[in-house]
């Protein structure tokens, strides 16, 4: 890029080439932003995100900020919001959440905001910025080492007090990410099984051998009928201690359903009438 | 005497007077040590308890000596303890004043509190909460003495609340009895009326001069516009009413009575009830400047003297015809104080031979109660003059001296005040005057009743049995209940005398109260006074004679029907339906409104509904459903109304 | 080359005595965070705790120290990103003192055994896992969490400029976000609490940066001093101005939990552990309401006429939204929540007398409310049952007559809160409402008395409940605290005394003069 070409691109005017660029870009932008928020499936709305991300690096590297246009698209459509769909893919695409909306007035009155925001934002900005001078950033891209050099010398002077702090954002974030997310095991390490065996035949274990298992489908389908021993006596640690120590009483309803003594469910109760007698 | 001699300038504070504070530290410090220690100091509770009064009294006393040796223009000083708020424009100071009247007062409280201390040791020996007992009182002595001793508005309502407080406690103090909570609500509502008057005062000097210091106040007074001083005055005398039970405020003092003994005699007759008149006589350069708000208070004392005499006649229990008595009482004090210059130190002084009488007078009926298993019903007594001797004796000291036999103590200091009334001009001479001889008329009769009621006579008692089926034993107190009673026995033969006596006392309370005037034309002559006032309280003690004395009559145990003035007396004359009627329930609606948000956690569960705001509250809580987005939107809605309000404001 | 031409950079200055207390509590939290990387697991609560004493400790002391030459109209440094002034310094004092109160609070292990925290706030809850670790000691990272969220708080308070503040407003929450959802009981409902503040905040960040943005659209620069600057004389249009301020003053609002912006918090300040329910409701307010006065003195005092009248209305709708709403609340966390909205309105009332003495007056209400509150959460972490804190109201009838001390020392605490005379409330409140009136807002006073009047009913109801009502069979008990949560609230307590009855002293202090900008 040489400087005529800069001098010619700049001069407080918005080209017809500028202006095409923008109405093109901005509508795809626009629509990015609200496919976003309207489509169903996640995935689709960070493919959304990344239309409008686009659309604003382009118009950035068009409004003469090239660094920031190519960070734009670098960075964030190209790394953060890549990350993004990795985590949405990973966690599953179709986890998606109810669109019954149970709160009564909810989306009228949300709409009702909506559109007064914005139609308070759009009259304020359009009162504001229409007849407005374009300034450019001739003098910030060529003085000084150009618009990479001027943003540098801008993060490391005036700002480098807020540069440096975003470290502190960092790393919190980092540390809830471990909080949050990491699991610490090796407290509660499993033990291998030549260990086990190890510490059965130690005697370190009420016994040496696995417990018997019940005798399901031997002469029920009851996980609660004991396995016999060869001798034909009952293996009383085949059942598990749970069933045993369960009093009859609290198995009486599961007992009747199994016998088939329990009434069948009533149509009546569907009504609700008869089932208030 | 005029409010810019008492503004003039402060004598300075050295000596002794440095560690005035001392005197308010020692029972709140008692109190502290007392209610915060809990059943640790059971032992020997009582005894710090007294012991803090005690030297109170005695660095009174040396306070008092002290004073005595200053120059009368410098008698007033005040000592400033710390600045509370100094804001700018908005300084809330914290200071003692210390001049003759407030000195007087302290001796009063700290010298009778004593007493009554050393009364409750026996008293309530056989209490298990004794040390409680002791730390309400200490606390009662603190908040009195922060009432007379703070030299501005502010640091009066502070202890006025105080005591308020401590009234309540001890009221309730036998929290098992149903009626003694439901007398100590019933005072603590009547005293919210008048202490609503007093903040509404307060309110209004503070609007109107920026200031509650009594120097800035009284100095400035003379600003204020005729109906702001009225206002203040009047709203003044409503605070007056509720603390001292003057009419219509009056119904709360007889129920208080079901307070243990020494508090009946200690709060609700020698000091506690008499706050009112000390913040009128107080307040004397603000009643200077409005004979009306004046005449109003004279109204208000004479109307409550004779009510007090007229229900006293009727009623049966022991204490509660002297707590009527104690409600007439205050009503000469309250008509003195009303006269202006001409008795503000007249009503200071029959408040302190009353303090003596009366505070022995119920240390009589406590003793009498004592010895007849808590019976207070006067019919069911008699005849006890020789089963109690000490206790006849030092209480017939106190009824004569009530009555006003000739050179006891009521002597001088009600016949005072019957005369000054008298010494008004034209029709307020003859009205306030003979109230106040009526009314003498009348005491002497029912206190004569009493007196026969209860140590002549029959003995009644011999075949009856109390509430709780023992036979009655009457004996003679303790030690430390009767020393008490002989001591306020001779304050109730001496005092009048030696304080009046050449003026001494007026002549001492100049410097607070202005120079006392005496009537030049009254509308009966000087001489003629005294006379008058003895020859009909004699008439009324023979009357009462005549219908209880005599062998001939027979007292029945049981109440008779009576007529209608005498069935209106026993209704308290209807004052407490009018009351009722008036404060009670209006102010119980309001409550009510939000006590029922409370009445839900009655039931075990706080949620308030079905008031205003409780309704408001319920329905505004549907508003947080704990959904995010929900709270999103009303994030959204506040944050459009912000920006639209802000478009509007610039460009509207 | 054109590109080659270019200047020497030129360092900003550097006031290091200035800002070292902030560096010390960043440069720790740094530390903290290799404690936890390096440390057995064994060795960190002792270390962290001593590690945060320590540094809010030193913090405190690089203060002191700064203060006996800090020039009187304070100093701007790092190129007028911060301003260290005599309020800042102030707030800092404030936020420090606090802050290792909150740290105590976090550090007990007796009240909770093993600590307010979850052991491994990673595992699920309601697990087997879960199960088995609730006894065990509790997670370090909370520390480190901490010292950056007052490390953020202290940066926002001081910060210069727009996007300083943002970053630091950022800074202090993301970390407060965490902590939220690190609760030993009732984990699901403390990280929903978690979720709902990370949610709603960074919704309230959103409104922050387009105010920020659309401000630098009118003024060309993010410096409060420039944006002053245009808003004094300017022919620019106006709009981005007011629609800036606007939704610049939702974002703080937000942080500062007032009505309408408020509704977070109850959910919030119940879900959260205690502690750090405590340090929310002591540290951020005193935050929020720094930055608020900052940003409404230095930035937007020429344009007050306008904006003022929309803060009233705001002030309104949170003090009366918190004593209104707070009549029926059955929970005591959440009473409080409601109560702290209303006290954010009557801040707010200090905060829009642009005087020295409404200055004063906030700053000093700030610190008695943040010792208050701060006291108000230690005891009700003490107040417990089978399942962790008993924060149904109705279950704290008869407190009394099982625990007259912490009986007593809520009381207290509840009526500074009411405003009785002889707490701190009632001085703060004092100071407050006469600087409105000085500075011509005698109907907002009205309102603000009225609110406080029906707020003090629902502290008085728990008075009540907690003295005249006979305790449940099975309600809960007090447990005794450690030394840590001891230290707090008798601390906490004995401000609220002292500076109900000697507040002299403190008020003086609290007359700091204008910001630097």
């Amino acid at each position: 890029m040489n400087t005529a070409l800069l001098l010619a691109q700049t001069g407080g005017e918005v080209t017809t080439g500028e202006a095409v660029a923008f109405w093109i870009l901005g509508p795809l932008a626009l629509a990015g932003g609200l496919g976003m928020l309207f489509s169903r499936n996640a995935v689709h709305s960070a493919l959304w995100l990344v239309l409008t991300m686009l659309g604003l690096g382009v118009m950035y590297m068009v409004q003469q900020a090239p660094f920031l246009g190519f960070v734009q698209i670098i960075v964030y459509t190209g790394a953060i919001m890549m990350l993004f769909l990795f985590v949405l893919m990973m966690v599953g695409r179709d986890a998606s959440d109810s669109v019954v909306e149970v709160l009564r007035g909810q989306r009228f009155a949300a709409a009702v905001f909506g559109l007064g925001f914005g139609v308070l934002m759009v009259t304020a900005l359009a009162r504001a910025l229409t007849d407005v001078p374009a300034r450019g950033l001739v003098e910030a891209n060529t003085t000084n080492g150009g618009n990479v050099g001027n943003i540098g010398r801008a993060v490391f002077t005036d700002y480098v007090f807020p540069f440096e702090l975003t470290s502190a954002l960092l790393i919190t974030a980092a540390l809830g990410a471990m909080v949050l997310a990491f699991v610490d095991r090796r407290h509660t390490e499993r033990k291998t099984q030549r260990e086990m065996v190890e510490m059965r035949l130690r005697g370190e274990h009420d016994r040496p051998s696995p417990l018997p298992g019940p005798g399901v489908f031997a002469t029920a389908n009851s996980v609660a009928t004991p396995a016999l021993l060869p001798d034909g006596s009952v293996a009383p640690e085949s059942v598990s201690e749970l069933i045993e120590a369960t009093s009859r009483k609290t198995l009486e309803s599961d007992v009747a359903e199994v016998a088939g003594t329990v009434p069948g469910p009533d149509a009546h109760a569907l009504t609700g009438k008869e089932g208030d007698r | 005497m005029t409010s810019t001699y008492l503004a003039a300038e402060l004598g300075p504070v050295d000596g002794i007077a440095q560690y005035a504070w001392l005197l308010v530290a020692l029972p709140l410090l008692g109190a502290a040590i007392l209610l915060i220690g809990g059943r640790r100091t059971d032992r020997w509770g009582h005894l710090l308890g007294s012991a803090t009064v005690i030297a109170a009294f005695g660095y009174g006393l040396a306070l008092f000596f002290s004073v005595l040796g200053l120059d009368p223009e410098q008698r007033t000083r005040e000592v400033s303890l710390f600045s509370w708020i100094p804001v700018e424009a908005l300084k809330v100071d914290f200071g003692l004043r210390l001049d003759p009247l407030s000195v007087t007062f302290v001796l009063l409280i700290t010298g009778v509190g004593s007493l009554i201390h050393i009364y409750s040791i026996g008293y309530m020996s056989h209490d298990e909460n004794r040390r409680k007992f002791f730390g309400h009182l200490n606390l009662f002595v603190g908040a009195m003495l922060i009432l007379v001793l703070g030299n501005s508005f502010v640091t009066l309502y502070l202890g006025w609340e105080g005591v308020g407080l401590a009234s309540y406690l001890l009221i309730s103090f036998w929290q098992h009895k149903p009626s003694a909570a439901e007398a100590a609500k019933k005072a603590f509502l009547m005293n919210r009326v008048g202490d609503i008057g007093l903040a509404v005062a307060i309110f209004l000097m503070f609007a109107n001069l920026g200031t509650t210091q009594y120097t800035e106040v009284f100095e400035r007074a003379g600003e204020l516009s005729g109906g702001v001083v009225l206002a203040i005055a009047l709203m003044l005398l409503l605070g007056a009413c509720g603390k001292s039970g003057q009419f219509p405020l009056q119904a709360w003092l007889p129920d208080a009575m079901e307070g243990p003994t020494p508090v009946s005699a200690l709060i609700h007759a020698a000091t506690m009830v008499t706050a009112g008149v000390y913040l009128i006589a107080r307040s004397n350069p603000i009643y200077d400047l409005t004979p009306d708000g004046r005449l109003v208070v004279t109204i208000i004392g004479a109307l409550t003297l004779l009510i007090g005499c007229v229900i006293g006649c009727a009623y049966d229990d022991f204490k509660k015809v002297l707590a009527y008595s104690t409600v007439s009482q205050i009503g000469y004090m309250v008509l003195a104080v009303g006269l202006g210059p001409f008795g503000y130190a007249l009503g200071i002084m029959h408040l302190l031979t009353h303090g003596f009488f009366k505070a022995g007078l119920f240390l009589g009926a406590g003793s009498v109660m004592h010895g007849m298993n808590d019976e207070g019903d006067i019919r069911r007594m008699g005849g006890l003059a020789r089963k109690m001797p000490i206790t006849f004796v030092t209480w017939g000291l106190g009824y004569l001296a009530l009555i006003g036999f000739p050179f006891l103590s009521g002597y001088y200091s009600k016949d005072a005040i019957i005369e000054a009334a008298f010494g008004q001009e034209g029709w307020r001479g003859w009205v306030f005057g003979g109230a106040a001889v009526f009314g003498a008329a009348l005491t002497a009769f029912y206190m004569t009743r009493l007196m026969l009621l209860v140590f002549f006579g029959e003995k009644r008692w011999e075949n009856l049995k109390s509430a709780d089926g023992r036979a009655y034993d009457p004996h003679e107190s303790p030690k430390s209940m009767t020393v008490p009673m002989i001591i306020l026995a001779f304050g109730s033969v001496f005092a009048g005398f030696l304080l009046s006596n050449g003026g001494l006392l007026s002549g001492w309370l100049a410097p607070s109260l202005g120079k006392l005037q005496v009537a030049e034309h009254g509308v009966i002559p000087h001489a003629v006074v005294p006379l008058l006032t003895v020859a009909l309280s004699a008439l009324g003690a023979l009357v009462a004679w005549l219908i209880f004395g005599r062998k001939s009559v027979r007292v029945p145990v049981e109440r008779p029907a009576a007529s209608w003035p005498v069935r209106a007396a026993r209704a308290d004359l209807y004052t407490n339906a009018l009351n009722d009627w008036l404060v009670v329930k209006p102010s119980l609606l309001l409550t009510r409104a939000f006590l029922v948000v409370d009445n839900k956690g009655v039931d075990g569960i706080v949620t308030g509904t079905a008031t205003v705001l409780g309704g408001g509250s319920s329905v505004l809580r549907r508003t947080q459903t704990g959904f995010v987005r929900s709270y999103a939107l009303s994030m959204l809605g506040g944050s459009v109304l912000v920006i639209a309000a802000m478009l509007v404001v610039r460009f509207a | 080359m054109l590109l080659a031409q270019v200047e020497q950079v030129q360092v900003p200055d550097l006031d290091f005595p200035a800002i070292a207390p902030i560096l010390i509590v960043l440069g720790a939290a740094c530390v903290s965070v290799l404690f936890e990387a390096f440390l057995p697991r064994s060795a960190r609560w002792a270390a962290q705790f001593g590690l945060s004493v320590l540094t809010l400790v030193g913090a405190g002391a690089a203060l002191l120290a700064y203060l006996g030459d800090a020039p009187a109209t304070g100093v701007t440094t790092l190129a007028g990103a911060l301003a260290v002034d005599k309020p800042a310094l102030f707030l800092w004092a404030t936020l420090l003192i606090l802050g290792l109160g909150s740290v105590f609070l976090m550090a007990d292990r007796r009240v909770e055994p093993g600590g307010a925290f979850a052991a491994d706030a990673a595992i699920r809850p309601g697990t087997i896992q879960d199960r088995a670790q609730a006894t065990t000691v509790m997670q370090t990272e909370v520390f480190p969490l901490a010292l950056f969220s007052l490390g953020g708080m202290m940066v926002f308070t001081a910060s210069n400029d727009l996007l300083t503040m943002f970053i630091a407003l950022e800074v202090l929450s993301l970390p407060l976000y965490l902590m939220c959802g690190l609760a030993r009981r009732r984990r699901l409902i403390s990280q929903e609490a978690a979720v709902k503040y990370f949610l709603l905040g960074a919704f309230a960040s959103a409104f922050f940066l387009y105010g920020l943005a659309l401000l630098y659209g009118y003024a060309g620069s993010i410096k409060l001093s420039a944006i002053a600057a245009a808003a004094g004389g300017s022919d620019r249009s106006d709009t981005l101005l007011f629609a800036g301020i606007g939704l610049l003053v939702v974002g703080l609002l937000f942080k500062a939990a007032v009505g309408p912006f408020h509704t977070w918090s109850p959910d919030v300040y119940q879900g959260a552990p205690t502690p750090v329910t405590a340090f929310m409701g002591a540290c951020t307010k005193v935050a929020a309401f720094g930055g608020i006065l900052r940003v409404f003195s230095v930035a937007f005092e020429a344009t007050s006429w306008e904006w003022r009248g929309v803060l009233w209305g705001v002030a309104i709708v949170s003090m009366l939204i918190g004593a209104i709403l707070g009549l029926t609340q059955t929970d005591i966390k959440r009473m409080v929540a409601y109560s702290s909205v209303a006290h954010a309105g009557f801040l707010l009332i200090g905060s829009i007398a642009l005087t020295d003495e409404g200055r004063a007056a906030t700053l000093f209400y700030l610190l008695t409310y943040g010792f208050t509150t701060l006291s108000v959460f230690a005891v009700i972490s003490l107040v417990r049952d089978a399942n962790g804190e008993a924060t149904q109201i109705s279950s704290w009838a008869g407190l009394a007559k099982r625990s007259p001390v912490v009986a007593g020392i809520f009381t207290v605490l509840l009526l500074a809160l009411a405003g009785i005379p002889f707490t701190s409330g009632f001085v703060g409140k004092f100071v407050v409402f006469s600087a409105a009136l000085a500075d011509g807002m005698a109907p907002l006073v009205v309102i603000a008395l009225l609110a406080s009047a029906v707020a003090a009913f629902f502290y008085l109801r728990i008075i009540v409940l907690m003295y005249m009502r006979e305790p449940e069979e099975d309600g809960p008990t007090v447990s005794l605290p450690g030394v840590p949560t001891t230290i707090t609230i008798a601390l906490g307590v004995a401000v609220t005394i002292l500076l109900g009855v000697f507040p002299s002293a403190v008020l003086d202090w609290s007359v700091v003069g204008a910001f630097v900008s």
